[in-house]
């Protein structure tokens, strides 16, 4: 029995929010504190690549629900936020060959876009974010600046980041500063 | 030291990504090899000059543990495997 409420309050609720940087040069990137739905981490034996097939039963068939990041290890994304009974009730679409684990609370989405979300990104992490080599669905676990992220594209001109919790807002005014050069607009509220 | 490393599963990343245990040539010895067995192989290690295999750890990647066979006197990356790959367990 609790003694008293424990209240969720989203992680980037009090974070800047409004219009920075250059007033208009056709480039404007747009920040997005995505909906705190589910985060499920998937871990598998190494050797279980063969599993990509099977993960997406645990998703919600949204595109770019499932996120691999490493052999035999994924993110499971989705808006809608799952009680512990429905992320249990998720194991057994595994057959026994994967475990989940619950990383709602632990791990946050910034949607990032505009026409310079290139330009932006590659200030902070050394993967080849161009098209032709990282196109619409492929995610890569890296460092942008200091801080951990999971880089999925979304669309010709949009990405998502999965960030910690803890480091959602360092990355978010970090994002605003990458992006002054081009103008952009955060949205903070959810 | 190397700043780009071909990660197997990832594609090459600076070295800032990765943390470095040390040398990938060492075996671990049996519990009852004795002080001077253990002592060698918790504490002493060579420096070696030329090419140097090291278990790497893609820390902020695919959190692998790769061998990276690099050249400690040109900086050089020779080869990087996964560290599974060759039954490395250490
Ligand atoms: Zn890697």
């Amino acid at each position: 029995m609790a003694d008293f409420a424990l209240l969720h309050r989203p992680a980037l609720a009090g974070a800047k929010a409004g219009s920075f940087g250059a007033p208009s040069t056709g480039a404007r990137i747009t920040l997005t504190a995505l909906p705190e739905g589910h985060v499920l981490q998937v871990l598998a034996a190494r050797d279980s690549d063969h599993l990509q097939d099977l993960i997406p039963r645990i998703g919600d068939g949204s595109p770019h629900a499932v996120r691999p990041y490493g052999p035999g290890q994924w993110f499971v994304i989705g808006d809608a936020a799952l009680s512990a009974a429905e992320i249990f009730g998720k194991t057994p679409l595994l057959d026994g060959m994967a475990s989940i684990s619950d990383q709602g609370h632990g791990r946050i989405r910034i949607g990032i876009s505009g026409r310079a979300v290139e330009t932006v990104l590659a200030k902070g992490t050394a993967v080849d974010l161009d098209r032709a080599s990282f196109p619409v669905g492929r995610s890569a676990m890296t460092l942008i600046g200091h801080i951990s992220a999971l880089i999925t594209r979304t669309g010709a001109e949009s990405f998502e980041l999965l960030v910690l919790r803890g480091f959602a807002e360092s990355l978010w005014d970090e994002l605003i500063q990458m992006s002054l050069e081009f103008g952009v607009d955060a949205r903070a509220t959810q | 030291m190397a700043s780009l490393i071909a990660c197997p599963h990832c594609g090459p990343r600076p070295k800032e990504e990765f943390t470095v245990r040390g040398d990938a040539g060492i075996t671990r010895p049996a519990p009852d090899a004795g002080e001077d067995a253990w002592h060698a192989y918790v504490y002493l290690r060579d420096n070696p000059r030329g090419r140097h295999k090291e278990h790497w750890h893609h820390t902020s990647g695919c959190r692998r543990w790769l061998v990276v066979e690099r050249d400690t006197m040109t900086h050089t990356i020779h080869a990087v495997s996964d560290a599974s790959a060759e039954g490395a367990t250490a």
